[in-house]
Order: structure tokens, then C-alpha cells, then sequence
């Protein structure tokens, strides 16, 4: 290993200059005014979290945890998603209060790299969660909000693909012979190998029927146009019910074109019991979000109420989200000497008044007065005759 | 009709899946002239090569600047990138072994593997409760047992010559390796169209 430079910083961390800090910032009004109009309320949660709590229930896998000790030894995390610390929140206090809960939040989150750079180990996460609502409607009211969010940050390229971990379930229960094969297959989804889906298929000498039918849906469940196509695999329950309600909602807001089922969708955290989804967009080579209900969460922080929401990567929507101009006019104002200064501090006030963008600068502090101007749409000097006027 | 990028090893693999491309009825020219070019252009039908090392090739994918790529498998499971595995092309075929010395034992305190690819090497002794040291390697890994480097090298065996000829044996089988067809995950979904009508008549050919 060599010694740290002066310049480095840890590996995945990364510094937010003055252009992306605006476009951050304009994301962050352009969707707390979007959340808040729809009812959601904005709250924070604090950067470390006990692992006991937060660190172990969270989706995030162990080796991504950013570990701290406190003075009492006990092991810290960063947090790494913001549904956990919320679910912590709700279920010890703001259930109480009020229920369902519609909370939303805007904040960094700390997932360690070990491998390479390219992408942040720190970057902003924007969601919301509905907790205390078990309904279709509120998984509904989860997709509907996500669809108009994006569209409210001016994409109009994207998908998203929604499953069922029930559905799924129950298609790997009932075609496979032992809980281990139905195991093995899930993992291999989470992995999204889908080569190795149809090998493991094949290497289970299941009966012709069963095999079959496997290798048929994993070729189209990929790609299903509607919710029909799906029931012929699986045997009438409360998942394919729940699901064909979900779609009629989404059918009947008119957002269907923005939607793709996708039923060999799976996570690899077990909480995520009902409908998941992810979100995708062009201009970015990662998933802009995903989200899903996870009434399991719930039940390990000890209340049996079910939630649902969804999180989007703010690094991710800033590669995405088409740019466009500044809008506000960026003035310099140079004066000379000592006796100009009240002049040019009344002068750059009244710009300011008018809403545009005024940097006051003396000509003595200056090192390179052409170079300094070049940040500017217009500069003006203030000189003696300003002052006779 | 959308536009693909697809990744590609450079070499013999890249030849015989561009000739099964020809195959399942893309409209390429016959002759292509590889050279130096990185990049090969195919207007007729929208799609775009990159030539990259054959290990590479799921970094370009992961990260979406190819939405298409052939890797091997033995380089999906050493990198463990997050892109989708669609088809095994079922070309380049061989497998991963351990091999080493005949008639040896391992090591009892501190067994030691000599590798290309540690982290395969790592999960499958781990699988079988067996803690090891990896050494790693990034060619002629056969040296490793003959001079008293490490007491087996898990790499890839295709007919096993290389092996003989060095008077090596082969211990374990671990994994069949082919090529397989991979996706960017927001590509398969954003091009989803174009990409299903690849895969599907690319599965036609593969025997």
C-alpha cells in the first residue's frame, strides 16, 4: 500500500462541486414540492445507527457497511438505506401517532467498495415509504407516485418492472420437488442468471411437466405484455389476485405504458414478501430505484403492519435528468478603492433586489482581473465618476 | 429501431460468434477487418462492436456502455458483475480444475492454491470446508506445484495437454465454462424488444 496523498480521499468518496451541488439542489425542491403536495411528509434520521438494530436488518449485504466502534464498544453503521432507520422510527414511535404513515425522505446513504471506482460509496437517496397500509391501494399509490416523480424531473424514457415474490414462490413451490431445488433456482433469479436457471432446471431430472413448464416461463417471464400470460402457471391464490388488482389500478390511472411485469424478479433479502419492482431510465447504465413492499421488515422491528415504498438514487436521476440552462444572470462588481465601496455595495444590492446574482469583489484583493471576470455574464466597475453622479 | 452496442473478446471467440450472428440471419459483412480497430460499425443493422480483452468485457457491460457482450463464464463468476446471464452460447466450452503433482496431498497447516482466478478458486474451497492460501497467478500457472509454489493451481482445462505435459494431474472438477451472452440490466429492459429478437434467434443456433 502506498501513503495517502494529500489530495485523496477514501476510495467511493467524492466531492460535490458548485455544478452538481445546483442541480442536487433543484432535484431536492423539484421533488419535496412534488411529495409534500401528495401528502407525504418529509423526515430525517441520524448518519450512525446501531448495527444490532438498523445495520443487521437492513437489505444492504454486510460486507458494504461502513463499521464504526463507539466508546462503549458497541459496533455503529452508517446507514446504508434510509427504509430501515424509518421502519426503526415508525414502529417505535410515529405509528403511534398516526397510521398509515406516508413519510418521505431526501438523504445520503454510506455503502462501502471494495473492488473499483466508478461508482460513489456515499451518494443521495430520495423515497418514500407508506407504513401501516397492507392494501393494493397504497402499492398502487407507490407506483403511481414514482411514474409522476420522474416525470416531474422532466424523463420520459423509462420502466418499470414489476414482480411478485408470492407469485414467484409459488411457481418454484409447485414445479420443483424438494424446498432446496425451489431454493436454489430463487438465488439463481436474484443472480439474474437465467443460463444457469434453465441448467439447474435440467440438472433436477424433474418430471417432463414440470421441467417443462420452467424452461417456458423463464423464457417469457421476462417479457410479459399483460397479467393474463401469467396465470397459466400459477394455480389461483391470494399473490396472482393481488396482482391482477395492482395492474387494473395501473390500467385504470392510465400509466400502463410505463410498466413491464417481470415475475422472475426476486431480492435476496427474504422481508420483501409481496410485489417489488425496479426502476429504470435511459441515460444511465445502473437501475435508477427500486422498491417493493416489505411488510417483513416491519414484523422484525416488532409490529405487524405492512409497508410499502420505493427509493431513487439521486446520483443516478443527476445522469439522467436532462440539462438544462441557468437561468439567473451572474454579475461582477469591481471597485477601486476605499471611498467607492459604499457606492458599489448599493449598486450590487439594488441587482440583487432585482433577483440576479451580484459577487462584490475589491480590485486590490484581485490576482488576475481578466481571468476572474471570465466567471461572469457582465462585469461593472465602479469609478470616480459614479461617484459624482 | 433501437440502437446496440454489443462487447466482444477479441480473438477466436469473437470469430465464431460473429459467424453465429451471421447465422441467425444478421445482415454483417463476411470479412471483417479487425487489425487494430476497437470499434466496428454496422449501419445495416443498427449495431455497434467493441473488441476488449475477454475479461473486460463485463465491466463494459455492468456499466452500460455496452448493453450487449459474450464473456466467458469463468470470468462471470471470477468478477461477479451485476449484469444478466441470457444464453449459453455453448462455444469455447471447457471447465475449471484444481490440479497438481500425482499422487500428493495438500499441505495440512497452510495449503496453498495457485490462481488466475482467486475468488473462484477462494468459494469453491471454501464450499468443500477446506482453508487455503491463494496465490495469484496471471499465466503459466503449471510452474506453480513443479517448483514448490503452491500444492495445487485451480485453472482452466480445455483438453488437458497442457496438464500432461507438464506432468501435472487433474484432482477436482469445479465448473463448466462456455461463452455466455450477457445484458446491462437497464439495457434488457430499456431495449427490451431489440434484445429478446437477438436472444431468440441466437438460441436457434447454439447446438
Amino acid at each position: 500500500m502506498s501513503s495517502i496523498k494529500m489530495f485523496e480521499k477514501p476510495l467511493g468518496m467524492r466531492d460535490t462541486f458548485p455544478i452538481t451541488y445546483e442541480k442536487t439542489e433543484e432535484v431536492r425542491q423539484i421533488g419535496r414540492e412534488f411529495l409534500r403536495a401528495r401528502g407525504f411528509d418529509f423526515i430525517q434520521t441520524p448518519s450512525l445507527e446501531y448495527f444490532d438494530t438498523v445495520g443487521k436488518a437492513s437489505a444492504i449485504y454486510d460486507a458494504s457497511l461502513f463499521k464504526l466502534v463507539d466508546s462503549q464498544g458497541n459496533t455503529l453503521v452508517l446507514r446504508p438505506d434510509m427504509t430501515t432507520p424509518i421502519a426503526r422510527v415508525a414502529t417505535s414511535k410515529l405509528l403511534k401517532e398516526k397510521i398509515p404513515l406516508r413519510l418521505a425522505y431526501f438523504a445520503n446513504v454510506f455503502r462501502a467498495q471494495q473492488t473499483e471506482g466508478g461508482r460513489p460509496a456515499e451518494f443521495g437517496q430520495m423515497g418514500i415509504e407508506i407504513i401501516g397500509d397492507g392494501s393494493v391501494f397504497a402499492d398502487a399509490e407507490v407506483i403511481m407516485t414514482v411514474i409522476h416523480l420522474i416525470q416531474a424531473f422532466g424523463i420520459d424514457s423509462f420502466k418499470i418492472t414489476i414482480g411478485h415474490a408470492g407469485v414467484l414462490n409459488c411457481i418454484l413451490k409447485d414445479y420443483t420437488e424438494s424446498m432446496e431445488q425451489a431454493v436454489a433456482l430463487r438465488t439463481l433469479l436474484v443472480e439474474r442468471n437465467y443460463v444457469g436457471f434453465e441448467q439447474a432446471v435440467e440438472s433436477f431430472n424433474l418430471p417432463k411437466t414440470k421441467s417443462d413448464a420452467l424452461l417456458q416461463f423463464i423464457s417469457e417471464a421476462t417479457n410479459f405484455v399483460t397479467i393474463q400470460d401469467i396465470e397459466k402457471y400459477v394455480r389461483k391464490n391470494d399473490a396472482l389476485e393481488y396482482m391482477q388488482q395492482l395492474v387494473e389500478l395501473i390500467d385504470a390511472a392510465n400509466l400502463s405504458e410505463y410498466v413491464a411485469l417481470d415475475f422472475t424478479l426476486s431480492s435476496h433479502m427474504n422481508y420483501y414478501t409481496g410485489m417489488l419492482f425496479e426502476v429504470f431510465a435511459e441515460g444511465s447504465g445502473f437501475a435508477l430505484g427500486n422498491g417493493g413492499r416489505y411488510d417483513g421488515l416491519l414484523h422484525h422491528f416488532g409490529t405487524k403492519v405492512g409497508a410499502t415504498g420505493f427509493g431513487i438514487r439521486v446520483d443516478r436521476l443527476l445522469e439522467v435528468i436532462p440539462s438544462k440552462p441557468t437561468t439567473s444572470e451572474s454579475i461582477g462588481v469591481i471597485f477601486e478603492e476605499e471611498a467607492l465601496f459604499i457606492k458599489a455595495l448599493e449598486m450590487a444590492n439594488s441587482f440583487r433586489e432585482e433577483g440576479k446574482r451580484v459577487t462584490l469583489q475589491s480590485r486590490k484583493g484581485l490576482v488576475d482581473e481578466n481571468a476572474f471576470a471570465k466567471h461572469f455574464d457582465q462585469i461593472l466597475y465602479v469609478s470616480q465618476e459614479d461617484l459624482v453622479e | 429501431m433501437s440502437h446496440l452496442t454489443i462487447a466482444m473478446p477479441k480473438g477466436r471467440i469473437f470469430e465464431e460468434a460473429y459467424q453465429m450472428l451471421i447465422e441467425a440471419g444478421f445482415n454483417l459483412p463476411e470479412e471483417v477487418e479487425m487489425s487494430r480497430k476497437l470499434m466496428i460499425e454496422i449501419p445495416e443493422e443498427q449495431i455497434r462492436f467493441i473488441l476488449a480483452k475477454p475479461t473486460d468485457v463485463p465491466v463494459y457491460v455492468e456499466h452500460g456502455v455496452a448493453d450487449l457482450g459474450i464473456a466467458g463464464k469463468d470470468t462471470l463468476l471470477e468478477l461477479r458483475r451485476n449484469v444478466h446471464e441470457l444464453l449459453d452460447l455453448k462455444i469455447s466450452q471447457c471447465y475449471i480444475a484444481s490440479a497438481g503433482l500425482p499422487n500428493t496431498t495438500m499441505n495440512e497447516i497452510a495449503p496453498r492454491i495457485a490462481t488466475k482466478y482467486p475468488n473462484i478458486a477462494m468459494n469453491y474451497y471454501k464450499e468443500i470446508g477446506e482453508q487455503v492460501e491463494i496465490i495469484e497467478l496471471n499465466g503459466s500457472i503449471e510452474l506453480a506445484p513443479m517448483i514448490g509454489l503452491a500444492d495445487r493451481i485451480v485453472d482452466i482445462v480445455s483438453t488437458g495437454r497442457t496438464l500432461k505435459e507438464n506432468g501435472l494431474v487433474e484432482y477436482e472438477h469445479i465448473t463448466d465454462v462456455s461463452s455466455r451472452l450477457i445484458a446491462n440490466p437497464v439495457s434488457y429492459r430499456m431495449k427490451s424488444s431489440r434484445i429478446q429478437e437477438l436472444v431468440s434467434r441466437m438460441k436457434k443456433i447454439v447446438i
